[in-house]
């Protein structure tokens, strides 16, 4: 995988911390937790807790109008807010939007809040089960909705899988704008929480919390910004046994191309049972700084790894020094990635 | 991994008949060749039952058991006889449950077009992208229903949610092999199986992997048939009729099928026929409906001929989107009519959607498979259900099988959200 001639031009975020990349930096730099909020279920009390932390209001400035978005659920809002600051990041201007564009979505839930509203209205009565919303549950309906909001008619595509496949998106976006199927790329993962995906989370371990939000990305060939000059991985796996010994191979492979300095952004959940491996992997290297987006602002899912890549183009600009990006994955494949100022 | 630079070829259009920015998609670098296909649909499973199916102008729909389809305006569809015994021998007898009917049916195809390229395993093979809309949906519909009744802790939840995400039903599968490498799952809603073929060609095209095993997949499920109905778009009597002018509707279909493409230099057996070009672009008429004129389709078509390096009069037959339902089959016909110019009269199309139905994000896949069979067996599949031929069709609409001499064949998908995907497949002469 080579993706070091693409610049990360702009960023852009929308979590539990805020509505922009500069609030969640500053969340993650203070390490601590955010405040966590009892997750409602409707029609009856649940037997055991679940919290969320979910993504604030909207400021007022943040509300974007089109006829896309009356309808749209929280993950697309969180997608056109995430990708405009990115745009806007990257200098161009978010009401015209540059030609040539094209969007790479990654998702691992979807639109689960108009899925189980539809659902629900399916197991009421079929008949009466409203076709405004069911367009609505399908996985690239954000992408369509970004898309049509942002006027981008040519490559536009959703991948669904495990927060990291952000890499292999970030792999055929470097491809397109190489080939000239795009000149730029948005690059984003998004996801929205809802009472089903926060106890489910619960089901992996009790102390998990479900987060949501968007990380954006506007890559480019040109441009400047921090690039992402090695992609480790995939390290592919078949069981959370495998996994555990693959990421010394990955840490290892990562540490090799480091020679200065460096941030670390893990994927730590502040669970020792589901972290350990991951922590004994990095603990060789004298890290700079370590940041821990997801004891922060908890289990993001399919937005997560794009958080870290936000957060680490934030950090590679600030700190001038490599920044490595943990993304071991839970059940398919692991990866990591340098980027460089 | 590639790591080359291509000068950007991107050009604003202002010739074009819409004046839009139009993306020429890189010329070929290299032959990608589609060494083996594996399809299961509702017209049987594999290569043979499906040709003989099609060869008979069979259709192959039946009420729906799966689920309860009462409260439902339609009733019928698409099935697919998934054999009853554990096609997953790795998986334990009390897992079984667990993977979805959708990954038994991919699972079938992957191994058939393993087989026909000679191949017991997955070794050598560097990636696999599938393309779904709807996943294992039934695991969250059941995940759903069991957490709507009951609100303790219910310990198979945690493995229905679990295997309820698409990569952990791919997994399945990896593991059936022993196979480690990525798994790519698109989700562009009808057109996932068209986009994830074009993707892994792209993979190809650009040095990014030698061999990729690519298709799509979807299987019935009781939210997404509910959700058609709900839209009206299914014809309430079960039999869709793609460009009849009395068309009320599409029938959905299950099914899954998969191409394995290999780099012509890295090729280990004979090859079938080619990937000769692939486009994809967003119409952004409308979430559902797509644009009266068709425009994205004309732009994939265009630049998948352009990549192919063919003329529309070289095309020897164009299976169509061709859902049955009004909006789409007019839209179509008016961007074939455009794209093809004078060449149109002259060229075949069909949509074997009439005969299976519309398999979803398996649709691209599988169509694009019987473009490949049709490449290898010369001839035609029909519409079938025709009665009076719309009047906006200008192409030869094909109602009965019929041999032909086709040396490019040629594959719409379009998906809700707008996402329109265009493969040309070209025949491989030994």
């Amino acid at each position: 995988m080579n993706t070091s001639d693409i610049h990360i031009r702009g960023v852009g975020a929308v979590s539990a911390a805020g509505w922009n990349a500069a609030d969640l930096l500053k969340a993650v730099r203070a390490g601590t937790p955010l405040p966590a909020t009892g997750c409602a279920r409707p029609g009856d009390e649940r037997t055991w807790p679940c919290e969320t932390r979910l993504v604030p209001a909207v400021p007022p400035e943040k509300i974007s109008r089109h006829p896309r978005l009356r309808r749209s659920s929280a993950i697309t809002r969180y997608s056109v807010a995430a990708a405009l600051e990115a745009l806007a990041d990257a200098g161009h201007d978010p009401a015209a939007p540059p030609q040539g564009l094209g969007i790479l979505f990654i998702m691992m839930n979807g639109c689960v809040n108009y899925t189980g509203r539809f659902y629900h209205e399916v197991l009421q009565n079929p008949a009466q089960a409203s076709p405004l919303i069911f367009p609505e549950t399908v996985f690239n309906a954000p992408a369509s909705h970004l898309a049509s909001f942002l006027g981008i008619d040519g490559a536009v595509s959703t991948l669904v899988g495990a927060p990291n496949t952000i890499m292999e998106a970030l792999d055929t976006a470097a491809f397109w704008i190489r080939s000239g199927i795009v000149e730029e790329c948005l690059l984003i993962a998004a996801e929205e929480c809802d009472w089903l995906s926060a106890e489910a989370l619960t089901y992996y371990h009790p102390h998990l919390i479900a987060s949501e939000g968007a990380g954006a990305l506007l890559l480019s060939a040109s441009g400047g910004g921090p690039r992402v000059c090695d992609v480790i991985g995939p390290l592919a796996y078949l069981s959370w046994q495998e996994r555990c010994a693959l990421l010394p191979e990955l840490a290892a492979q990562t540490q090799a191309k480091l020679h200065e300095p460096a941030t670390l952004i893990d994927d730590r959940t502040g669970i020792s049972k589901l972290d350990r491996a991951e922590t004994a992997a990095w603990s060789g290297s004298p890290w700079q700084t370590v940041l821990s987006p997801k004891l922060v602002l908890g289990e993001s899912m399919g937005a997560s790894a794009a958080l870290q890549l936000v957060l680490g183009t934030l950090a590679a600009r600030e700190t001038q020094q490599p920044v490595v990006i943990s993304m071991p994955g839970a059940n398919t494949a692991a990866y990591a990635c340098v980027l460089t100022p | 991994m590639n790591t080359c630079v291509g000068s950007s070829t991107t050009v604003r259009d202002e010739s074009h008949p819409f004046p839009i920015f139009s993306s020429v998609p890189p010329p070929p670098r290299q032959r990608i060749a589609i060494t083996g296909a594996g399809i299961v649909s509702p017209l049987g499973l594999g290569w043979q039952a499906n040709e003989q199916s099609l060869a008979a102008d069979r259709a192959a729909f039946r009420p729906v058991e799966l689920f309860d389809t009462s409260g439902l305006i339609a009733k019928t569809a698409g099935v697919v006889d998934v054999p009853a015994e554990n096609l997953f021998h790795r998986v334990p007898a009390h897992k079984q449950a667990l993977v979805d009917r959708g990954t038994r049916m991919l699972l079938l195809a992957i191994r058939e077009a393993l087989a026909q390229s000679g191949r017991e395993t997955m070794e050598g093979i560097d990636a696999m992208v599938i393309g779904t809309s709807a996943g294992a949906m039934p695991l969250g519909e059941a995940y759903f229903e069991n957490a709507r009744q009951d609100p303790g802790r219910v310990p198979s939840q945690l493995s229905r949610a679990e295997h309820y995400q698409p990569q952990r039903q791919m997994s399945s599968i990896a593991a059936e092999f022993g196979w480690h490498g990525p798994v790519i799952i698109v989700s562009n809603a009808c057109a996932s199986g068209a986009n994830a073929i074009g993707w892994a060609a792209d993979m190809i095209r650009s040095g990014r992997a030698k061999r990729v095993i690519a298709g799509g997949y979807d299987a019935l499920a009781k939210l997404v048939f509910s959700g058609f109905d709900s839209l009206r778009a299914l014809a309430p009597s079960g039999i869709p009729r793609p460009f009849d002018a009395q068309r009320d509707g599409l029938a959905l279909g299950e099914g899954a099928a998969v191409m394995l493409l290999e780099a012509e230099d890295a090729r280990q057996s004979d090859a079938l026929g080619d990937v000769a070009g692939y486009s994809t672009a967003t119409d952004l008429h409308h979430l559902t409906q797509p644009d009266p004129e068709g425009k994205a389709a004309i732009r994939t078509m265009t630049n998948a001929c352009a990549q192919a390096g063919v003329s529309p009069a070289q095309i020897g037959y164009v299976n169509s989107h061709g859902t049955g339902t009004p909006f789409n089959d007019v839209a179509e016909a008016a961007a074939i009519a455009a794209w093809a110019g004078d060449a149109v009269k002259n060229i075949p199309v069909s949509s074997t959607k009439s005969a299976m139905g519309h398999l979803l994000g398996g649709a691209g896949a599988v169509e694009a498979v019987i473009c490949l069979m049709a490449l290898r067996g010369q001839w035609l599949p029909a519409s079938l259900n025709v009665r009076e031929v719309d009047p906006a069709v200008r192409f030869d609409l094909v109602q009965k099988f019929r041999h032909a001499r086709l040396e490019h064949a040629l594959t719409n998908s379009f998906g809700f959200g707008g996402t329109n995907a265009t493969l040309v497949l070209q025949r491989r002469t030994a």
